[in-house]
């Protein structure tokens, strides 16, 4: 049996083309309807191409050789005898469950930089405001401010709009970056008719619409928007402010590596610095009997993700891989690398950080302690950091502010951060918090 | 959607839609603080919306640090603030 972690469109692609060729397939996934982060369809809330979903939605429920095992975290995994053992807890009840052969999709989060007020409420991801909408019916606020960088703002964006609130748009970028990725767009035409669909859609909904300007600081429901750079310093320091109930902002994601990490697959980076698998051909990974599809192994949105499951599933399935699959996956490929280029992140936003801002969520710490642990303690790297001011040891286990301490600690030791410090940073040994009580007993409380 | 779903948060009922996050069910109702945090009591609310950063942590009927993001709400349920 086929194991497929992850019911996005990764984990649906790979489930669908391992059932082709008659595996039997189980898609386990935290979530309690399939379709990953990108599609969720418990409201409906009409974006572009988002009926393209209900293939891959039909085939996980209609295909009697896909099983779907659905609200379950799977927080470790194990090898056991010649395949691999996930444990997971489903209802507060630990679970395992074992095959011989294990693909992995599990997708990628918002990633998110520090500003002064980030962490008042009303401060959210983009993923967290579409997934308010689009999972709960829940418009996050009546008037908001759309920030960040990357395409994925726009479908939020618009989505909100749509749904009733005042929306404003800040990409940190220029739209003419996108000329640095000519090939890109040329083996890409899809992508005109939904950047047609979007442009039109931000006219018709008056969203207004700002380029290379950042939100850099929020208080009491006024937003402070700056000019800045293409590496995300500031030009001009407020030139304007709007006021706003909710800012989303996002800067690109970062893959969750942590479930591959756990299994020994080996972990590269990619030309932007962010941690994802190594893969060959197939989309094997390092260890035997294991596949990674979708963002884990690079970011590149959906349609990358569909084109590297289907690839999975059919190796993990030992089907050929037909050329046409390669070739899509090549052209999609080449569009992940164009958004690289066109919306980088870089570390000038560190110049918009107050001492006070808050740099760990979790734990409290401000930039301040993280530069005098440095300064005044001697830490020499991000690790050293963490262990003088608790920065990345609270319950999201550093998910989204390891590499912003990483990058902070960088600057201040003026030394850039090394390979193996990203690397190890993304290294976590659960991948989900369990208690002593569950863990012990395998019931909650 | 239909709110037919009664939940008590800090001892105080809300109504929210079935299929409906604690964290979507407060926020529609315009309870936007989910929490204080433990050393400067400063309000959270969620934050990625989708369980990677336990900002929205509650306790639910006893049970501490659960994700308001991610748990749908069930008929008198107890939810409390974290601290």
């Amino acid at each position: 049996m086929i194991i497929v972690v992850g019911a996005g469109p990764a984990g649906l692609a790979a489930a669908k083309s391992a059932a082709s060729k008659g595996c039997h397939v189980t898609v386990i996934d935290s979530q309690a309807r399939g379709g990953g982060q990108y599609w969720r369809h418990q409201t409906e809330v009409s974006g572009y191409k988002s009926n393209r979903s209900i293939d891959y939605l039909h085939e996980l429920q209609q295909n009697i050789l896909i099983t779907h095992i659905t609200g379950a975290q799977v927080w470790s995994a194990e090898k056991l005898g010649d395949g691999y053992q996930l444990n997971y807890l489903q209802g507060g009840v630990e679970k395992k469950i074992s095959g011989q052969k294990i693909i992995l999709t599990t997708g990628a989060y918002d990633r998110t930089l520090p500003f002064p007020g980030w962490t008042t409420s009303g401060v959210m991801t983009p993923g967290g405001a579409q997934s308010l909408l689009k999972g709960h019916g829940v418009v996050a606020g009546k008037t908001i401010v759309v920030s960040g960088t990357g395409p994925f703002l726009l479908p939020v964006a618009t989505a909100l709009a749509k749904n009733g609130a005042r929306v404003e748009i800040i990409e940190a970028q220029s739209p003419l970056r996108w000329a640095l990725s000519p090939l890109a767009l040329l083996l890409n035409p899809g992508k005109f008719p939904e950047l047609i669909h979007y442009v039109s859609a931000i006219l018709r909904l008056k969203i207004k619409v700002s380029f290379g300007s950042a939100v850099t600081g929020y208080h009491n429901g006024e937003v402070n928007i700056s000019k800045v750079r293409s590496n995300l310093s500031i030009r001009k320091k407020n030139v304007r402010s709007a006021t706003a109930d909710v800012v989303a902002t996002g800067w690109g994601f970062l893959p969750d590596v942590t479930l591959g990490g756990i299994l020994g697959c080996a972990q590269t980076l990619d030309r932007d610095e962010t941690v994802i698998f190594a893969v060959d051909r197939e989309q094997r990974a390092s260890v035997q009997n294991i596949w990674i599809a979708g963002e884990a192994t690079g970011i590149g949105g959906a349609d990358l993700a569909l084109a590297e499951g289907a690839i999975a599933g059919l190796s993990a399935a030992g089907s050929r891989i037909p050329m046409a699959l390669i070739w899509k996956r090549f052209t999609k490929r080449l569009f992940a690398r164009a958004l690289q280029r066109s919306y980088p992140v870089g570390a000038g936003w560190q110049q918009w950080l107050t001492d006070e801002t808050v740099i760990c969520r979790c734990e409290e710490v401000s930039c301040q302690e993280v530069i005098e642990s440095v300064q005044e303690l001697g830490a020499e790297d991000a690790r050293t950091s963490k262990l003088f001011t608790r920065a990345g040891m609270g319950l999201c286990q550093g998910r989204v502010c390891s590499r912003n301490v990483s990058d902070l600690v960088a600057s201040t030791t003026k030394c850039a951060v090394s390979r193996n410090e990203r690397l190890a940073a993304s290294n976590r040994p659960i991948a989900a918090p369990i208690s002593l009580g569950v863990l012990g007993d395998g019931i909650a409380g | 959607m239909s709110n037919d779903i009664s939940f008590f948060f800090n001892g105080e009922k809300f109504t929210g839609a079935k299929g409906q996050s604690i964290a979507a069910a407060l926020i529609a109702n315009e309870q936007r603080e989910l929490r204080r945090t433990r050393f400067g009591e400063e309000p959270r609310s969620i934050f990625c919306g989708i369980g990677i950063c336990f900002d929205c942590v509650v306790t639910i009927d006893g049970v501490a640090n659960q994700r308001a993001c991610l748990i749908e709400i069930s008929s008198d349920m107890n939810v409390e603030s974290s601290l």
